[in-house]
């Protein structure tokens, strides 16, 4: 199959391509023009042809899709202020799925975020799945979860017009030089953190075993259509995952705690105060927003049975497998060369 | 001039959904001087994006389209300054007031091309010159008009910016469209330098200037911005620099009795000038003056933030006066000379015969 991936130079998207390669597919990897290849190992397989874009703008993007079988759409922006966020990821978007309709390609593995869920009113303990509601007041969340969410009406609208699209919501995605997360609390400087909650579940998904649903998720026709959520198996509370990460560390943190029970009455109270007094104007650090703060460490309950079932997948690493991976020297995005092709060059 | 005698709302409309369309958008959802009947960008998303959160009537991605079925009243045109002026003229024959971002035309010349062609279609035209509108500023005038500073000779203002290690202006892989004006990214901030310094200089009729890239590279035009204004006796020193830090935006007027500082990102207003305790105490009395003014400053400045209170109040208060000014038919808080002059000061800090 020939894939067109977006956003291929990214954290999940370089492990993406070379999942893709391993299963013998061909994939046009789109990177923005001043990207540093050195780090990607597969960016001179054979298998492999190097889109040089940026989807802010339509310009090449037709011409660039020609051929090709589907579309795995992961490229957006996470930091920033909402206008830069708006631009790398919702018109980004629109111009992708615009230029996918001159190009009559209908089949896109478009990839969404947990960020898009309502967190907020959900109940502690309970299981979120695909089928839980998602965000119905955007504003109080952050510019990520705002622009996904228009990101995911722009699927839906190329899904009315004739698109197939297989949805894939990742949750918290970790991996080498990613290890922190935002689930456990915030990192003070290099030597501090300050951790809030100790033993909510935290959705994780290790990014190989992410990246091998998700082109899976783009082969398997039974994916069209449906919204997947993607986590790993026996996922990990705060604390173990935590106790995890310092194992890993040459230098354990000075850490500070907060219960999620302390928290969140502080961040009511904020709410409230802010809502009667301030007429809602105050803008306060995230943490102090309930909408912000549920969605980062309410103890919920997460399940993959969906991926499991329609794909028939299993995450190949545990979080032991998956930190050692992580810590090792290994070339995680080395690809082999088939021999046929070797032989083909020689 | 038509006449547009009518307390009703004006009919207001949108072109382009950027980074400034939100301080635009906020003011018309909210005035009950005006009715946001249109907003328009090339991107239907972003169209609708902001349709939907300021409470517009319908989105398009179609300007002309916009103006043919719409018919506003007024037109606020948030697109690259390149552009500005097709869209502008195109605006003002349709039958609309035009209120424009910074800077208004890339080059003096096409903004007397684009005034003649408003005051043939006998309708306004405002560049948004919205710090002149913000309370330090204010408050430096009213030092000025009340001869506590005595008389200004000598002026500096200053923009520190580090757009160089991040952000949209240093984005190699879809550069800003401003790299592309005559000074670069510096230029789409020297309409506010111009018009902060022609406020207390009045007029000019010497340039001398110095442009740099210091951080090399293909993408800036400039980095840095060191130039020397005069107006007679007076002095002014209008500064750009990407390689100070931290950001500020100061004005710095000084005069033959004493000397004002104000900030505009963090705002805050100094003045060191002989107190009525004497020659002798005066500088005493003046660091306690000042201790006081910043201590009360870094609580408004608190509370500033908390509130989401940005250096955009200017935008506000420019935007309500010229609803009203329309409404009431009088005049406009931005003049012709007044963007006559700014546009002629631009120009010539970017011709090249000034250059040091």
């Amino acid at each position: 199959m020939k894939l067109f991936v977006t956003g291929a130079s990214g954290f999940l998207g370089q492990y993406i391509v070379a999942e893709a390669l391993r299963r013998g597919h061909q994939v046009s990897a789109v990177i923005r023009p001043k990207t540093d290849l050195s780090r990607l190992s597969w960016y001179d397989h054979p298998e492999v042809k190097l889109v040089r874009l940026d989807l802010r703008e339509m310009s090449g993007l037709i011409e660039s899709l020609q051929g090709v079988d589907n579309v795995i759409h992961l490229a957006a922006v996470k930091a920033g202020d909402f206008y830069t966020q708006f631009a790398g990821t919702v018109i980004a978007t629109e111009n992708l799925l615009t230029a996918m309709k001159k190009a009559e390609i209908q089949r896109l593995t478009a990839i969404s975020t947990f960020s898009v869920y309502d967190y907020l009113n959900m109940r502690s303990g309970k299981v979120l799945d695909e089928n839980s509601p998602l965000e119905k007041n955007p504003l109080n969340r952050d510019e990520y979860a705002q622009t996904k969410l228009i990101q995911e009406e722009l699927y839906r609208n190329f899904e009315r017009d004739g698109g197939q699209v297989a949805i894939i919501r990742p949750g918290m995605i970790y991996g080498r030089d990613f290890l922190w997360n935002a689930c456990l609390g915030a990192e003070l400087g290099e030597s501090a953190w300050l951790r809030i909650g100790a033993s909510a579940i935290m959705p994780l998904s290790y990014v190989e075993n992410c990246a091998e649903a998700i082109v899976i998720a783009s082969e398997c026709e039974r994916a069209l259509g449906q919204t997947i959520n993607i986590v790993d198996d026996n996922l990990p509370t705060q604390n173990i995952y935590a106790k995890k990460l310092m194992e890993y560390m040459e230098k354990t943190p000075r850490t500070f705690f907060v219960s999620w029970t302390v928290i969140r009455l502080i961040a009511r109270s904020a709410w409230l105060y802010n809502h009667w007094f301030l007429k809602g104007k105050a803008r306060l650090p995230g943490i102090f927003v309930p909408a912000k703060l549920h969605a980062r460490f309410k103890p919920l309950r997460y399940s993959n049975q969906k991926a499991k079932e329609v794909l028939n997948w299993k995450p190949k690493y545990s979080l032991q497998t998956a930190f050692e991976r992580s810590c090792s020297d290994a070339d995680l995005l080395a690809v082999p060369v088939p021999e046929s092709t070797v032989s083909k060059v020689a | 001039m038509t006449t547009l005698v009518r307390t009703s709302t004006l009919k207001a409309t949108v072109i382009g959904t950027g980074l400034i369309s939100k301080e635009h958008l906020s003011f018309l959802a909210e005035s009950n001087r005006a009715n946001l009947v249109g907003v328009c960008d090339l991107s239907e998303a972003a169209a609708n994006y902001a349709t939907q959160r300021f409470g517009a009537k319908k989105f398009y991605t179609n300007y002309r389209q916009m103006l043919d079925e719409v018919k506003p009243d007024v037109v606020h045109i948030l697109t690259p300054p390149h552009t500005h002026k097709t869209i502008a003229m195109d605006c003002l024959q349709a039958g609309a007031h035009v209120i424009c971002e910074k800077p208004i035309t890339p080059t003096y010349d096409e903004f007397k091309e684009l005034w003649s062609f408003a005051k043939q279609c006998d309708r306004h035209l405002i560049e948004n010159q919205n710090y002149r509108f913000n309370q330090p500023i204010f408050k430096l005038q009213k030092l000025v008009q009340e001869g506590t500073l005595g008389e200004v000779e000598d002026i500096e203002v200053r923009m520190a910016l580090d757009i160089r290690s991040g952000g949209r202006y240093a984005d190699e892989n879809l550069p800003s469209p401003v790299h592309k004006l005559p000074g670069g990214v510096i230029h789409d901030f020297l309409t506010h330098l111009c018009y902060l310094t022609l406020l207390f200089l009045q007029d000019f009729d010497g340039v001398k200037v110095a442009w740099n890239n210091y951080g090399g590279g293909d993408l800036f035009k400039y980095d840095d911005l060191d130039a020397l204004v005069f107006s007679g006796s007076k002095h002014a020193r209008i500064r750009f620099s990407s390689y100070t830090q931290p950001d500020c935006f100061s004005v710095i007027l000084r005069g033959s009795r004493g000397y004002a500082e104000a900030d505009l990102f963090q705002p805050y207003v100094r003045c060191i000038v002989p107190r009525a305790v004497g020659k002798q105490l005066s500088p005493l009395a003046n660091q306690f003056s000042n201790g006081w003014t910043l201590m009360s400053a870094s609580v408004n400045n608190f509370r500033r933030k908390l509130l989401q209170q940005t250096p955009y109040e200017g935008l506000h208060f420019l935007l309500d006066e010229t609803y009203k000014a329309l409404q009431e038919n009088k005049p406009l808080p931005i003049g012709f000379e007044d963007m006559e002059l700014t546009s002629r000061l631009v120009n010539a800090l970017v011709s090249q015969e000034n250059y040091l």
